[in-house]
């Protein structure tokens, strides 16, 4: 009996599920107590001995029907057509036919002696799934754009399956879509903002751990201590102030944008009331806060106010210097308690007046400025793009072009306002000074993150500003 | 001896209705002795299964919930700071006649040190709900609920006492359990329980029943609701589960809608009754709807 369920929890294992030795000497002992007489009892001791987690019950159940499904005198025996079908899924990802597989045996190769293969082969093959992986999201992508030591670089533990990015959500911005949110998406962005709120949350617990804080509570002490006869066993420090991270949000939602900026809007709806303080506008050519709709109206019905015009008339071409104008006019001057500002558009200004220097003066207001822009990098200087020039007051300009990428962004941030890090600091000097061998992966993501940025602020330096000026005129004047 | 079917039966006589699987789990857990993990969407009985386990097998629950910031002095053990102090000033007389007879500060430090192991006994150890259940006389049932509200370290802390049923005192050394009790662990799926635990317990995860029990349980609980009624109700539901509620009714719900329907006096399913009780199964305005909309197509 050993044997039979070492060798099924072989099997098990190159499917994916990971059993320890010890679970197998459960399952071993389980099987002496219930007994082998009928088949369900035996899928159910096995199953609740060696399968620890529900998204790989169906893969047990898959393994056991085929395992118990054979022949009594070889159990582990693996029929060829089985294994030619393994190998096309998985080297090029097409299902296995059986005119493929004589058209296969015409020809001398790997496979054509197929009844010799055994079980090892086959796993010998799933080193074929990594090259063909790329399901590694955003990280990955930001990684190969600016660290050059990828064997160096840790796998991130946190990448399991369930953190995987969200079926609903496609890799990039489905462009065609501008309508109501679908059920899926909405819990697949609550999914999304809860992890990232368990993440976060484990990141300031152990920054207050480490923080000393601050003097002795003498009151909240003899409190604490008052069943001690006062002598101080607990102590109680006084703590900073609690950080109320303040978040101003302006979203163009302009036509050329909107497949992003509808996104985003989610996302803020989402993190409304369950993370911090946020103020959102939207804007086109006029500005409009929305921050009260969005902690009381459920997220389709703000869309369709939105799309209706009455708050921005959305037939207008967006105008980022009247907008900048209005926004200091208006709300620049209460804005306390330097917030973070993040701003989502494409900076294409439609030739109207720029009014950069509005930027300087929200970026004086402001604890950190970020420049969210789904444009790529490549067209930021064609056309009426001003991404230069707003993006010279910016501590940062993202590319972002998936949701995934988004919430990763957003993540880093929220994290470093929480835990009163890198973002602020980092104004006083260069961000190379604080590169050094990242400890963990979360550090070495971010520097390399601030790497790749690095080299877009050298790019956005006003040195290119005879260059724009020149194909500036040149395209106003062909218009 | 027991066997699943025993097992069933039991359970049967505190009012919940188990599947095989059900079963199964808990006869290896009683005969190997290891921890369940229970996991399933909310209100499927998870913690109900301890309860009625508790009382069939006669059991004593002990129960541990688990919160964030949950540490080893609210789950294990602590010192009675208090209790010590105040023995130390009842006990100065006396403490003062037994050091006086030393000749010099050393031989008196030495003498203290010899009873130091008095203030750290039993005496002074408060027995939180796992220490409790490994020191009960009798064998006990420890359920600790919703492991995935605790953190790491607290999952970390329950590692050794798990697998080895033993609980380390620094000041007194370990304690064994003098009956391992029947642990469950029960876990709404908030936060990946960590592979170390999961390797030390066995794995039960409750989905929502099938048809035939959910009808036999809400006939279990409530005798009075006729076969039909029953049946109409839990069909209903399950149609509801599809709908990809926000939180779909579980079988809490059920059981809540059936007692509702028992008060009403009900003895078939309409429109109207339900109208009437739909914030027993919905519990969110958008999910409110989505029931009122799936009764106009199948409820007269």
């Amino acid at each position: 009996m050993e044997t039979v369920v070492t060798r099924f929890v072989h099997a098990l294992r190159e499917q994916g599920i990971r059993v320890s030795p010890g679970e197998c000497l459960d399952a071993v002992q389980a099987l002496g107590f219930g007994g082998v007489e009928g088949r369900e009892v035996v899928r159910a001791l096995l199953q609740v001995t060696l399968v620890k987690n529900v998204n790989d019950i169906a893969s047990f159940n898959d393994v056991f029907d085929f395992f118990f499904s054979q022949q009594e005198e070889n159990p582990f025996f693996i029929k060829p057509e089985d294994l030619m079908g393994a190998y096309f899924h998985i080297v090029e990802g097409e299902e296995f036919t059986d005119e493929m597989l004589e058209k296969r045996r015409d020809r001398p190769g790997l496979l054509t002696s197929a009844q010799e293969v055994t079980a090892e082969d086959l796993q010998n093959l799933d080193w074929l799934k990594d090259l063909e992986d790329d399901s590694d999201g955003p990280e990955i992508q930001v990684r190969m754009k600016g660290y050059k030591g990828k064997n160096k670089a840790p796998k991130p533990s946190e990448f399991n399956l369930l953190n995987l990015p969200s079926a609903a959500f496609s890799k990039s911005w489905s462009k065609e879509s501008n309508s109501a949110f679908t059920p899926e998406e909405i819990a697949d962005m609550h999914e999304i903002v809860s992890r990232m709120l368990i993440r976060i949350r484990k990141d300031v617990r152990r920054v207050k751990e480490e923080q000393s804080r601050g003097k002795l509570h003498v009151i909240r002490t003899l409190q604490k201590n008052y069943r001690n006869d006062m002598v101080p066993f607990l102590v109680s420090l006084r703590c900073k102030k609690k950080v109320r991270p303040r978040l101003v949000v302006l979203c163009d939602v302009s036509f050329s944008v909107s497949y992003a900026s509808r996104f985003m809007l989610l996302l803020l709806h989402t993190l409304h009331n369950r993370l911090m303080e946020v103020r959102s506008f939207i804007f086109n050519q006029e500005l409009a806060e929305i921050s009260n709709l969005l902690t009381n109206m459920p997220v389709n019905a703000l869309l369709e106010v939105i799309d209706s015009g009455s708050l921005v008339d959305m037939d207008d071409n967006s105008d980022y210097g009247k907008v900048l104008v209005n926004f200091k006019k208006r709300h620049l001057e209460s804005m306390r308690g330097n917030p973070t500002v993040i701003i989502l558009g494409d900076a294409r200004n439609n030739y109207n007046e720029a009014n950069e220097w509005v930027m300087d003066e929200i970026r004086e207001k402001s604890g950190y400025l970020l420049w969210l822009t789904p444009e790529d990098r490549e067209t930021w200087q064609r056309g009426d793009c001003m991404i230069e020039q707003y993006g010279a007051y910016c501590d940062k300009v993202e590319y972002v072009k998936s949701v995934d990428e988004l919430s990763v962004i957003l993540e880093d941030l929220f994290r470093s306002i929480y835990t009163d890090l890198a973002p602020r600091k980092r104004r006083n000097g260069d961000d190379r000074d604080s590169m050094k061998e990242p400890d963990d992966y979360k550090d070495y993501y971010k520097q390399a993150k601030a790497m790749v940025h690095h080299d877009h602020r050298m790019q956005l330096n006003p040195s290119s500003e005879a260059w724009r000026k020149h194909f500036g005129t040149f395209y106003q004047k062909k218009r | 001896m027991i066997t699943e079917q025993g097992i069933k039966d039991f359970l049967r006589s505190s009012g919940y209705i188990a599947d095989s699987a059900i079963a199964t789990a808990v006869f290896l857990a009683l005969r190997m002795e290891k921890p369940i993990l229970i996991e399933g969407p909310p209100g499927v009985g998870k913690t109900g299964l301890a309860k009625a386990l508790s009382s069939s097998l006669d059991f004593p629950l002990v129960r541990l919930q688990c919160y964030e910031g949950i540490d080893e002095g609210k789950a294990l053990y602590d010192w009675e700071y208090g209790k010590q102090l105040l023995y130390t000033q009842l006990l100065r007389t006396q403490l003062d006649n037994y050091l006086s007879v030393s000749a010099d500060l050393r031989e008196a430090v030495e003498r203290l040190a010899a009873e130091e192991s008095m203030f750290f006994s039993m005496n002074f150890l408060v027995q939180r709900p796992i220490l409790r259940s490994f020191l009960s006389e009798k064998r006990s049932l420890l359920l600790i609920d919703e492991i995935d509200r605790s953190g790491d370290e607290f999952e970390a802390l329950l590692l050794e006492c798990l697998s080895d049923f033993q609980v380390s005192v620094p000041e007194l050394g370990v304690i064994e359990a003098k009956r391992k009790p029947l642990v469950i662990l029960t876990s709404n799926g908030t936060r990946m329980i960590s592979d170390a635990l999961r390797r030390r317990c066995l794995y039960l995860y409750i989905g929502y029943p099938d048809l035939d029990r959910e009808v036999a349980i809400v006939r279990a609980r409530f005798p009075q609701i006729c076969e039909e009624l029953a049946h109409q109700m839990v069909s209903f539901l399950r149609k509801a589960r599809e709908l990809n509620m926000r939180k779909p009714p579980s079988v809490s719900e059920t059981l809540d809608w059936a007692n509702v329907l028992t008060i009403m006096n009900a003895s078939k399913l309409t429109r109207e009754m339900l109208d009437n009780s739909v914030g027993v199964i919905a519990k969110h305005q958008a999910d409110l709807q989505m029931v009122k909309d799936l009764a106009v197509q199948e409820l007269r």
